[in-house]
């Protein structure tokens, strides 16, 4: 059993392509992708998260445009204060606050290492919307969550960091969060 | 005399696998080790995914696997019996399948995270939000599935047949990959909805990316894109540059299609939207895909058929019998008929007929050079011999005068095996009091029987898309 030598050349030439396209797609465009900077600074004023949702960023914030998605009915906003992950993300969402805070509650939880620590208490923003705030904690990391609940969406905030830059950052962050501001909300 | 050139050597011509071909051979191809290698290293990804959903939701990972296994078998099945006469190997069928679920989802999932974010970083996140999808998932994704239609070409040279085995192997690399992308789907909203281990996101995304944007999906875009490649692969009386362009613009009539579905362009969105949005952007390409791959079907059975035909000899296939052995819903018809004039024997012996028919068209072709009169057999004529001839069953049609001895001989030992099995079935049908494998003339009503099925489809999408919204999917 043979292949003649012309159709072994052929085939070996064929897989290079192959290889060398799936390289291209599989390593190439995540090689070229990190080469470029995710983060750029923040136009002063206020940004709109999605959903409705905008927000006023602490100043000398950037944004992360890899985790950032915009959306008409739903939003993500990933920004960095320093080395803190500033994150508020807009989902539709029709039930109450309470079971909107379970939902994120879970979701931090579902990561490994993550727990909660202290009690939940209200929060409201300066455009009135009205919340919930708590705390986490992680190897290493502590963390700050709030959800609000608005017409037809709820948002959720989460700002994790190692403890000596996230206390340094929080208040800017605080102030920040109170910027929070639905449009057509009450 | 254009009248005697068939259809299918004008414009799409079929190369049958020669009766040289082994499978082994393959072993000897760099190809084949490159696809082994790839496929093992999409397993794992994937592989570590599916253990990573089933360590965070099991009950949700499970269902989704389920659902969208038991969503591909029907898929499957209309895929594989789209080349009724010349079947592929199944071991080709599972490859092309595992490229799709396990290669080009692996290869997809990093390359479109990549042109979202170079996307996002060259332009605005807003309009990587807007058109990320529509420019990822066309470039990466059809891109990914092509170089699994074109690694099968590699492997297996010789069972790419005709341009009708492009689209056989297209649609299962797409189907691959709608199904393991789904179940994917499907554990992320089980995320994002973020209340534990509930399938209530599962079976909204299985309502949803399953059946209404299910049909016009990944498989039909693979179908397109093998159309191509397998018109590059057989058409080898065309200039390289006539080849590879009709690959290259197929791929990329695979990619205009996906960017349509998956851009903002056209879009009402929610609620009663997404009925439009689905129908406007899905149906045409449908269409258009399904009348190509028609075409290509007809055109490949215009060949096997005229092996058959080139036989001359009634007891393997009479005249209506070949024409209804070309058009599936007529060997459908042929079945039903042969039920209801001789019960379920009747219909198993038609059957059986019909696939033993086939097979010895394949095995015809595999040891003659084409036919060059594709016109049906005279009824009682002498016709060729298959192989060695035996003498028929006593109870069959009388042998013509001058028959199968004096004819030459075709095909090999396995052609004399089915044309063996043509005639035992043959018999069968003559002891049933059903000669004859045929379909009753076309009724009235075809154009009802139509609207009817138009009809139950909308109101089937209607009931998912209600289906949809009481389980709050937005």
């Amino acid at each position: 059993m043979r292949v003649a030598r012309g159709t072994l050349l052929r085939n070996l030439a064929g897989s290079i392509g192959i290889v060398c396209t799936v390289a291209g797609l599989a390593v190439g465009l995540p090689l070229l992708d990190e080469a470029l900077p995710a983060t750029r600074p923040v136009d002063p004023g206020p940004y709109a998260v999605g959903g409705g949702v905008t927000v006023t960023p602490p100043p000398g914030s950037r944004v992360d445009v890899t985790l950032t998605r915009p959306g008409e009915t739903r939003g993500t906003a990933v920004f960095l204060v320093g080395s803190v992950r500033y994150v508020i993300v807009v989902t539709p969402f029709t039930g109450s606050l309470d079971s909107a805070a379970e939902r994120l509650r879970r979701k931090i939880t579902a990561v490994r290492g993550h727990e909660l620590t202290g009690k939940e208490f209200p929060v409201t923003t300066a455009t009135g919307l009205s919340g919930l705030q708590g705390a986490y904690a992680a190897p290493g990391r502590g963390g700050r969550y709030l959800v609000f609940r608005g017409g037809e969406v709820a948002v959720e905030v989460t700002v994790a960091g190692a403890d000596p830059q996230l206390r340094a950052a929080l208040a800017a962050i605080e102030t920040s969060t109170g910027t929070l501001t639905l449009s057509g909300a009450a | 005399m254009t009248a005697t050139v068939p259809r299918s050597a004008r414009t799409a011509p079929v190369h049958p696998t020669p009766a040289w071909a082994r499978a082994e051979k393959s072993l000897l191809l760099p190809a084949f080790w490159v696809v082994l290698v790839l496929t093992a290293l999409g397993a794992v990804r994937v592989g570590l995914f599916v253990k990573a959903s089933f360590a965070a939701y099991p009950v949700a990972t499970l269902t989704a696997i389920v659902l969208f296994a038991l969503y591909a078998v029907p898929f499957w099945f209309f895929v594989a019996a789209l080349d009724y006469l010349e079947r592929e190997p199944p071991l080709l069928l599972a490859t092309a399948f595992a490229w799709g679920g396990l290669v080009a989802t692996s290869i997809s999932i990093r390359g479109n995270a990549a042109v979202h974010n170079l996307l996002a970083k060259v332009t605005s996140p807003g309009l990587a939000a807007d058109w990320g999808s529509a420019l990822a998932g066309p470039t990466v994704e059809e891109i990914a599935k092509a170089l699994g239609i074109l690694a099968i070409v590699l492997v297996a040279r010789a069972q790419v047949n005709s341009v009708l085995d492009g689209v056989v192997y297209g649609s299962l690399v797409g189907l691959g990959f709608q199904v393991v992308e789904d179940v994917i789907y499907a554990v992320n909203a089980v995320a994002i909805a973020g209340r534990g281990d509930q399938v209530t996101p599962v079976v909204a995304t299985f309502l949803l990316r399953g059946f209404l944007a299910g049909l016009w999906s990944h498989t039909l875009f693979g179908a397109l894109a093998g159309a191509g490649i397998g018109y590059l692969a057989v058409r080898t009386d065309r200039s390289w540059f006539s080849r590879i362009g009709v690959a290259v613009l197929s791929v990329l009539g695979a990619m205009v299609i996906h960017f349509v579905w998956n851009s903002p362009l056209l879009t009402l969105g929610g609620g009663a939207g997404i009925f439009v949005d689905l129908f406007w952007k899905g149906v045409p390409p449908l269409l258009l895909i399904l009348l190509l791959v028609r075409g290509v079907r007809h055109r490949e059975a215009d060949y096997y058929i005229a092996q058959l035909a080139s036989l001359g000899d009634r007891r393997i296939a009479t005249a209506d019998e070949l024409r209804i052995l070309a058009h599936g819903h007529l060997r459908a018809s042929a079945r039903r008929y042969a039920h209801g004039r001789a019960g379920v024997r009747g219909r198993r012996a038609v059957r059986r007929l019909q696939h033993a028919q086939a097979r010895l068209a394949v095995e015809l072709s595999r040891g003659a050079p084409p036919p060059s009169t594709p016109a049906p057999a005279p009824v009682g004529g002498a016709g060729v011999a298959v192989g060695v001839a035996h003498p028929p069953p006593a109870d069959v049609a009388p042998v013509p005068a001058g028959g199968l001895s004096r004819a030459p001989i075709l095909g090999g030992p396995t052609a004399v095996r089915w044309r063996d099995r043509v005639l035992v079935e043959r018999a069968r049908l003559l002891a049933l009091g059903h000669p004859e494998a045929t379909a009753p003339p076309a009724r009235d009503g075809t154009i009802r029987r139509w609207l009817a099925g138009i009809a139950l489809f909308f109101a089937a999408m209607l009931a998912v898309g209600m289906a949809l919204l009481a389980l709050g999917a937005s």
